[in-house]
C-alpha cells in the first residue's frame, strides 16, 4: 500500500479505509507517527504494521466489538473536531480530551484494546522476540542506610557476588556487551542503548553500534529547549506554538555527536514530553530508557544515574529554569537526595520495562551501586541459577561471558 | 487489604489519644471562620500508610488525635489542579479549562458567603502556591498567588529582565518589592477588597513583613514558606471568614525527583502544624475556627504508563482517593469516618458551619459534622 495523500516517504501501512473505521480519537495520533514515519525505530514501524495488517484480517463484527466501548464512549465526549486530515492532537486538543468526565473510562478502554491487540501479537510472534538485558548503576557516594535499597526488586531476585566493585565491572560487561556478535535480525539501532547522566560509556570506543545518550552532554539542546519554553506567555495558543517550533529547530548544530535522524528525533521527542528530562540528570536516565524500550526495544540498555546538585536558594523556586543562570552560589552535590531519587527511578526502570511485551519473560535484570562487590539481577533461572550456586564470587570474565552467552542464545 | 492496613495502621493507640481530646473544653460556635488547606497530589503510600506515615508526623501525631478524619475521600472528577480546587469549592465536579482560563461553572464557598451573609470580598481570601490557580478559581474573592510572587521577581533576574543581574536577597526582595507595589496584577493577583492588600498603609505593613522573611534565616528555597507567611499575614491583619490556601511543594513530583517530592510532604506537615498553632494564638479563630486539610488527589501507581509518581492523570485509587482531616470548633467529636465520602461533599457541609446553603452543589452534607 501506498497512500500519496498522507505525505510519507515511505510505504504507508495504513489504509484509508480502515483509518477511516478507527475511533475517532485515534485518528491524529497515528497520523502524527505516519507522517514522521522514517523518524521510527525498526521496532515501531514492525509494530504498527503487524496492528494494521492484523486489524485489517479481523473479521468486521470483531473489529467492532472491539472499538465499540471506545466508539460509545466517544459519541458522548465533547471532542474537538478532528478529521481524517488532522495532523497532530494539539496541546489544546489534549486539554479538552482530559478534561471531559469519560476520559478515565476512555483511557482505560484504550489501553484494553491495546492489551487485546499485544496479546495476540505476542501469540503469533513471541517465540521470534530476541532475549534482552538491562543494566542499571545507582549514583555512589551516598550514605547508605541499612535494610533493602530497592525495597519492591530484592525480593524477586537473587545477589550475584563480584570479585571487584561493580564501577570497575562496569566498563568491562560494557565492552563485552556492545562488542558482541551481530545477529541478523537486530538492526544497529535495536542492539545497544545507554543512559546516563554523565559521560562515560557513551564515550567509550567499542566495537559495535551503540546508542549513547548522556544528559551533561546534550546540555546545550536543553539549554536550548528551556531557554524557548521560558520565554513564552503561558497560554494554550503559545504554549502549542512553542511546541511547534521546538518541534521544527536544527539540533544537530547543538549536539556534540552526529546521531542518526530516529535517535536525533527521540532525543527532542523525550525533552518535549516532560517528566523532568529537561531538568533533571535520573529523570532524564529513567523516562529516555522508558521511552527507549517502549519505541526501539533495544536488546541491551545499559542506565547509569548519578549526582545532581542541591537545589539553590531561591532560584530553586524556579525548577523548570536553569539552575546556574545568574545565581551566584555555587553548586554543591546532594548523594543522599540522588540516591533517594535513584532507588525509585531504578524500580521505574525495571517496571517500565516490565510492561512491554518485547521484555516481559525473556529480560535479564542487572543493578548495583558502584561501590560493592555485588549486583542484584532478575531474570531467568536459566541464567541466575549456575551463577548463584555456589559463594565463590563472580570474576568480571565470568559474569561478561556468562551475559553475552545468555543474550547471544 | 489497604483498607485493613489503613484502619489497623489508625488503630494503634488511637483510642487513648481520643479519650484524652474529648475531655477538652467544648469550642464555642459564635462567629464561626474557616481555613480551607488543599496541597497537591500526595499518595496514601507516602502519607497515611504504614511505609508513609513518617512523612507526616505531625497531621498523623498531635493534629489526628483531635481531628475529624476521612481516610477515603475520592476525587470522582478531573485531577488536575484547577478543577479539583473548582470541585472542592463549588460542590460540583467541575470539567472547565485546567489553564484557569474560565471560571468554575458552579457558585464557589466565596459567592455563596458573600450571598447570603451579606459580607463583602474582604471576608474571602486564596492564598495559593500553585500558578496553575488563577485568579478565576476566587472569583469575588481576594486571590494571591503567593508563590508566583516569588517566581516572578527569580525570573525577571535570571532571565534578564531586571537591572538586577545577580540572584541575591537584597536583590530579590527589591524585586518582590517592585512586583507588590505596582505590577500585582500581571501575576494574576485579584483584590477586589479595597480594605486588604490595597490599603496603602496595610501594603507598606506587608511589604516590611515581606522584608523579613526574605531576610530570615532560612533561604526562602520553598514556594509554600511564602505562601504560609502570606496566609498568615492576612489572618493576622484581615480576619476573614473563609481563607483557602493551597501549597504546591509536593508537585516537584513532576521532575521526577523522589527525594524533593517527600520534602515536599514533610514540609507541609510543619507549615499545617504551624498553621494551627498560629491559629491558637488569634483571638478571632481561636475558638471559632474550623480547618480542614486535604490533598488534591493521590499520584498514579509505580508502574503505570503514566510514570507512576511523577503525575497525577490514572484512573486508580492510587490516584483518586485521597484523604481529609477536619480540626477545630466544626468537629463534634474526634473520629476516624471509614465510610467513602467524595471531594464535592465538603462545600455543602462546610457552608453549612457557616450558615449557608450551597444550593447548587451536588455533594451531601457530612453528618458526622453535625451540622
Amino acid at each position: 500500500m501506498f497512500c500519496r495523500n498522507w505525505g510519507c516517504k515511505v510505504a504507508n501501512p495504513v489504509d484509508p479505509a480502515l483509518l477511516a473505521k478507527l475511533p475517532r480519537s485515534f485518528v491524529p495520533a497515528l497520523n502524527e507517527q505516519l507522517q514522521t514515519w522514517d523518524l521510527l525505530f525498526p521496532s515501531e514501524r514492525r509494530a504498527i504494521q503487524w496492528q494494521m495488517e492484523w486489524l485489517a484480517r479481523l473479521p468486521d463484527a470483531s473489529f467492532r466489538a472491539l472499538f465499540q466501548p471506545i466508539v460509545a464512549l466517544e459519541q458522548k465526549m465533547e471532542l474537538p473536531d478532528w478529521k481524517l486530515s488532522t495532523e497532530r492532537m494539539s496541546v489544546r486538543d489534549t486539554g479538552i480530551l482530559v478534561r471531559s468526565p469519560y476520559y478515565p473510562q476512555w483511557r482505560a478502554e484504550v489501553e484494553k484494546v491495546f492489551e487485546k491487540i499485544g496479546a495476540a501479537r505476542e501469540a503469533e510472534e513471541g517465540q521470534r522476540q530476541r532475549r534482552r538485558l538491562i543494566v542499571c548503576t545507582m549514583p555512589g557516594g551516598a550514605q547508605v542506610p541499612s535494610g533493602p535499597v530497592w525495597k519492591s526488586l530484592e525480593p524477586q531476585g537473587h545477589w550475584l557476588l563480584l570479585q571487584s566493585p561493580f564501577a570497575e565491572v562496569l566498563p568491562k560487561l560494557f565492552r563485552a556487551v556492545a562488542g558482541r556478535q551481530r545477529q541478523p535480525d537486530v538492526e544497529p539501532v535495536e542492539r545497544t542503548w545507554v543512559l546516563e547522566y554523565d559521560e562515560m560509556l557513551s564515550l567509550m570506543r567499542v566495537d559495535g553500534a551503540v546508542t549513547g545518550l548522556c544528559f551533561n552532554g546534550l546540555g546545550p539542546v536543553r539549554r536550548e529547549f528551556l531557554l524557548r519554553l521560558n520565554s513564552i506567555d503561558r497560554n494554550l495558543k503559545t504554549v502549542d506554538r512553542t511546541y511547534d517550533s521546538l518541534r521544527h529547530i536544527d539540533l544537530d548544530a547543538m549536539m556534540k555527536r552526529a546521531y542518526q535522524p530516529d535517535v536525533r528525533e527521540f532525543v527532542r521527542n523525550v525533552f518535549l514530553s516532560g517528566n523532568g528530562a529537561l531538568l533533571f540528570g535520573n529523570s532524564f536516565v529513567q523516562w529516555g530508557a522508558s521511552e527507549a524500550f517502549r519505541r526501539a526495544a533495544p536488546q541491551a540498555t545499559f542506565c547509569r544515574f548519578g549526582v545532581r546538585p542541591k537545589l539553590k536558594p531561591f532560584s530553586s523556586v524556579v525548577l523548570f529554569e536553569d539552575q546556574h543562570r545568574a545565581n551566584p552560589v555555587p553548586d554543591r552535590p546532594d548523594p543522599e537526595g540522588s540516591f533517594i531519587d535513584a532507588q525509585v527511578l531504578v524500580e521505574y526502570v525495571y517496571l517500565s520495562a516490565m510492561r512491554e511485551p518485547e521484555y516481559t519473560g525473556r529480560t535479564l535484570f542487572l543493578v548495583a551501586m558502584p561501590d560493592d562487590n555485588c549486583a542484584l539481577a532478575l531474570g531467568s533461572a536459566e541464567f541466575l541459577t549456575p551463577l548463584t550456586k555456589g559463594s565463590v564470587p563472580l570474576s568480571t570474565p565470568q559474569l561478561t561471558s556468562a551475559v553475552t552467552d545468555w543474550l547471544a542464545a | 487489604m489497604l483498607r485493613r492496613t489503613l484502619l489497623r495502621l489508625l488503630g494503634l493507640g488511637l483510642a487513648r489519644r481520643f479519650a484524652l481530646a474529648q475531655t477538652a473544653e467544648p469550642a464555642s460556635r459564635s462567629s464561626p471562620k474557616l481555613v480551607l488547606v488543599t496541597t497537591g497530589g500526595i499518595r496514601r503510600q507516602e502519607s497515611f500508610s504504614e511505609q508513609g506515615v513518617g512523612n507526616i508526623p505531625h497531621l498523623a501525631g498531635e493534629l489526628f488525635p483531635q481531628a475529624l478524619f476521612y481516610p477515603y475521600v475520592w476525587n470522582e472528577g478531573t485531577t488536575a489542579h484547577f478543577n479539583t480546587i473548582s470541585s472542592i469549592l463549588t460542590g460540583v465536579w467541575q470539567h472547565v479549562d485546567d489553564w484557569g482560563k474560565d471560571r468554575p461553572a458552579n457558585p464557589t464557598l466565596f459567592q455563596y458567603l458573600q450571598a447570603q451573609r451579606k459580607v463583602g470580598a474582604n471576608e474571602t481570601w486564596l492564598v495559593t502556591s500553585n500558578k496553575a490557580l488563577t485568579a478565576k478559581i476566587g472569583v469575588d474573592a481576594n486571590v494571591i498567588l503567593a508563590k508566583q510572587l516569588l517566581i516572578e521577581s527569580v525570573e525577571r533576574i535570571i532571565m534578564g529582565h531586571s537591572p538586577h543581574h545577580k540572584l541575591q536577597r537584597d536583590v530579590l526582595l527589591d524585586e518582590l518589592t517592585t512586583i507588590m507595589q505596582d505590577d500585582y496584577e500581571r501575576i494574576g493577583w485579584s483584590i477586589p477588597s479595597e480594605s486588604s492588600i490595597l490599603d496603602p498603609e496595610l501594603k507598606q505593613v506587608f511589604l516590611a513583613a515581606l522584608a523579613d522573611f526574605i531576610n530570615g534565616p532560612n533561604s526562602p528555597t520553598s514556594g509554600d514558606e511564602l505562601t504560609w507567611f502570606v496566609a498568615s499575614e492576612v489572618l493576622r491583619r484581615v480576619s476573614p471568614t473563609i481563607l483557602v490556601m493551597n501549597f504546591s511543594d509536593v508537585e516537584v513530583a513532576h521532575s521526577g525527583t523522589y527525594s524533593l517530592h517527600l520534602a515536599g510532604i514533610r514540609n507541609n506537615d510543619a507549615l499545617v502544624w504551624r498553621l494551627w498553632n498560629y491559629l491558637q494564638t488569634l483571638p478571632a479563630y481561636r475558638n471559632n475556627v474550623t480547618m480542614v486539610v486535604m490533598p488534591e488527589f493521590g499520584r498514579d501507581p509505580d508502574g503505570t504508563s503514566t510514570n507512576g509518581f511523577f503525575n497525577h492523570r490514572s484512573d486508580s485509587s492510587s490516584n483518586r482517593m485521597s484523604w481529609a482531616m477536619i480540626l477545630g470548633s466544626g468537629v463534634p467529636k474526634p473520629a476516624v469516618v471509614s465510610r467513602e465520602v467524595r471531594q464535592i461533599d465538603f462545600a455543602p457541609s462546610l457552608g453549612a458551619l457557616l450558615g449557608v446553603n450551597c444550593s447548587q452543589a451536588a455533594g451531601r452534607v457530612l453528618p458526622e459534622l453535625g451540622v
